[in-house]
């Protein structure tokens, strides 16, 4: 241990950075635009997250829902699903939380520029996915199609429904989107999201698809996906695991031999499927 | 790249006999702290820091716990906060110079295998501070029914990782000097008897053995992803996580918050975790991706013999033991290997036919 050639790095101390607001979207989910020190960018790309922490409750890995092109903000979509994000809840504008990242592997944007881009999205899985929509739709010259498909469990789980309705508006980008409950208001499409992908109109060769959604949706969308003939090499998948350090060392996120923090959370979906426990 | 003594032609050698060895631990404390293995009970050894050295064991099995306990502590403060001022300071780690007396080969490659996984990727400084200022001194032993590091390509005599290295011979030890640091030591101990040499005899047997050359293992483990193995290892794991624990290669932690009573202050803590727990690899929502028993066994062995040996070519097994010695269902990790290899020969053979 005596030729250090290493820099050794302090990887454990968040970054104390500013609410600037707080929107709720759902009753479970709230968006928080946040500024770090000096209104610093945070230089992430589509795709990645940081982790979130918060004195006397720990540190939660959350996907960065905004896309650069937007900084030096930027914003996160949070379910209140455990004892933190719980707690980010009843944050308002104004304070103060702890930030370390950005981290992880995000989506090869290089990959999908003059490409038909497809977006499939399941639940909370739209707000990873946003922030490579936004970066898309921002530099929508470098960028063929755009179409954007979203399931949610019923109309009350929409997460966006700004960011959607601008998305219908726009003659340059498709959007369709299904529940799997209705209730009396809903007008639109009824069933999985997997009822909404027969339907495309897709140039299968010439298009990249990017998949977020729960752990159960992965199975049916890329068999969907096969079904329509999208080569595998064509899809990129973003994975959920419990990623508690971000830098390749608790263990928690790994699946196989790769740390999801690391190498993910977004993979090409022939690399998943070389991993057993992936989906 | 396992150094042997008998490799080794420019190495001093001088003998020290039992007393003589006490006064060099006497020496050792006189410069530094120093652990080394202590009587734990009737019949268990632990590492612990060296007051009087008489109450130091020479020749022991194992310890129950390895040495990563001072470099990856069992829990360890990352940092300290106020909640109500909402802000943390830094911690400190404080390291003075520490002398490893007694070290056995398998361990001093358990303690090189945890410096890959700080030092590649993002190197941390958390250990790497901890683990500097460190002089190891290692010492022969007798092999029991659990240690297989020999089965690893890890000798009792291998050097690598020590500046000293005591070979018990009839009446004491032959001390040789592996790198400038423990000359050093010899030299300014100076009551060492400068020998030739000696002819290094047979090292004792290792009765516990892995079937297959450790080079044949990784590619083993690429095909027994779906042996029936784990499942019959799975009956009888209760999932417990002592060998996590006890693994001198296992580092995986889990970090949490832990609040003063005055709920305003409080400490960013990690603790060693372990992948064979049930709630290892859960995610929000519950669902868990490894939630059965033979898939976190699975697991574990990966984790020592493919999946970190893709990434350095080594085993991240050093063969000491500890995980079958203090199983409470007695599960054998040799047994598991040796089971896998007979699975895999076997499926190779009905191929054939």
């Amino acid at each position: 241990m005596e030729n250090v050639v290493y820099e050794k790095k302090d990887l454990y101390y968040p970054v104390m950075s500013d609410i600037l607001s707080v929107e709720t979207l759902t009753a479970m989910e709230k968006r928080f635009q946040i500024a770090m020190p000096e209104n610093q960018p945070l230089n992430h790309k589509p795709g990645q997250f940081v982790e979130v922490s918060l004195f006397g409750f720990g540190e939660a890995p959350i996907s960065i829902c905004s896309s650069p092109t937007r900084s030096p903000n930027f914003e996160l979509t949070v379910r209140a699903t455990g004892r933190l994000t719980d707690k980010m809840h009843m944050l308002e504008a104004g304070s103060r939380l702890g930030i370390r990242g950005p981290f992880g592997h995000g989506f090869d944007v290089d990959v999908f520029k003059g490409k038909d881009v497809l977006f499939v999205a399941g639940g909370i899985g739209l707000a990873p996915l946003k922030s490579l929509i936004d970066y898309t739709l921002d530099k929508r010259e470098d960028f063929n199609k755009v179409k954007i498909i979203y399931g949610t469990k019923n109309p009350a789980e929409i997460l966006f429904p700004k960011a959607i309705e601008e998305w219908r508006q726009k003659d340059d980008v498709e959007f369709d989107m299904t529940v799997d409950r209705a209730d009396k208001s809903w007008k639109g499409n009824v069933g999985v999201i997997t009822t909404i992908i027969p339907p495309l109109q897709l140039d299968v060769e010439n298009t990249v698809v990017a998949v977020c959604g729960p752990p159960v949706m992965y199975r049916f969308v890329l068999m969907a996906l096969k079904a329509k003939r999208i080569p595998d090499d064509n899809i990129y998948i973003s994975l959920e695991r419990r990623m508690k350090c971000g830098v390749g060392k608790c263990g928690h996120c790994q699946i196989n031999d790769v740390y999801v923090c690391q190498d993910g959370p977004v993979f090409h979906y022939p690399h998943v499927k070389s991993l057993e426990e992936a989906i | 790249m396992n150094q042997k003594l008998n490799n080794i032609n420019e190495m001093k050698c001088q003998f020290l006999d039992e007393n003589a060895t006490y006064d060099f631990l006497k020496f050792l404390k006189g410069r530094s702290k120093v652990f080394a293995p202590h009587r734990k009970g009737e019949a268990s050894y632990i590492y612990d820091e060296v007051s009087d050295v008489k109450d130091v064991v020479l020749q022991y099995p194992r310890t129950i716990q390895p040495l990563k306990k001072y470099f990856l502590p069992p829990r360890e403060t990352l940092l300290s906060f106020n909640i109500d001022e909402n802000n943390f300071t830094e911690s400190e780690i404080n390291v003075e110079p520490r002398i490893f007396f007694g070290i056995h080969a398998y361990e001093m490659e358990g303690v090189m295998r945890l410096d890959y996984t700080f030092e590649q990727g993002q190197p941390e400084s958390n250990y790497l501070t901890r683990r500097e200022q460190s002089t190891f001194i290692g010492i022969s032993y007798e092999p029991d029914e659990y240690h297989f590091s020999k089965s690893l390509g890890i000798d009792i005599d291998s050097v690598d990782g020590f500046s000293l290295y005591f070979k018990k011979t009839d009446n004491g030890y032959y001390v040789y000097e592996i790198d400038a640091a423990g000359q050093q030591l010899m030299k300014e101990f100076g009551k060492g008897k400068r020998v030739d040499i000696p002819v290094t005899k047979e090292e004792p047997e290792f009765t516990n053995k892995i079937k297959y050359h450790y080079n044949r293992l990784p590619q083993i483990f690429e095909h027994v992803y779906d042996s029936k193995v784990w499942e019959e290892v799975a009956e009888r794991c209760v999932g417990c996580g002592t060998c996590n624990l006890l693994c001198p290669t296992c580092y995986c932690f889990d970090v949490r918050d832990e609040v003063e009573i005055n709920a305003t202050e409080g400490k960013r803590e990690r603790f060693w975790d372990g992948c064979m727990l049930n709630p290892f690899a859960e995610v929000a929502g519950n669902e868990n991706f490894r939630e059965k028993l033979s898939s976190r066994t699975r697991h574990r062995l990966y984790r020592k013999f493919k999946y970190i040996t893709n990434k350095s070519g080594e085993l991240h097994c050093v063969g000491c033991g500890r995980c079958s010695k203090y199983c409470p269902a007695d599960i054998s990790i040799t047994k598991i290997i040796n089971n896998l290899i007979d699975d895999y020969a076997d499926r190779q053979q009905k191929q054939v036919i």
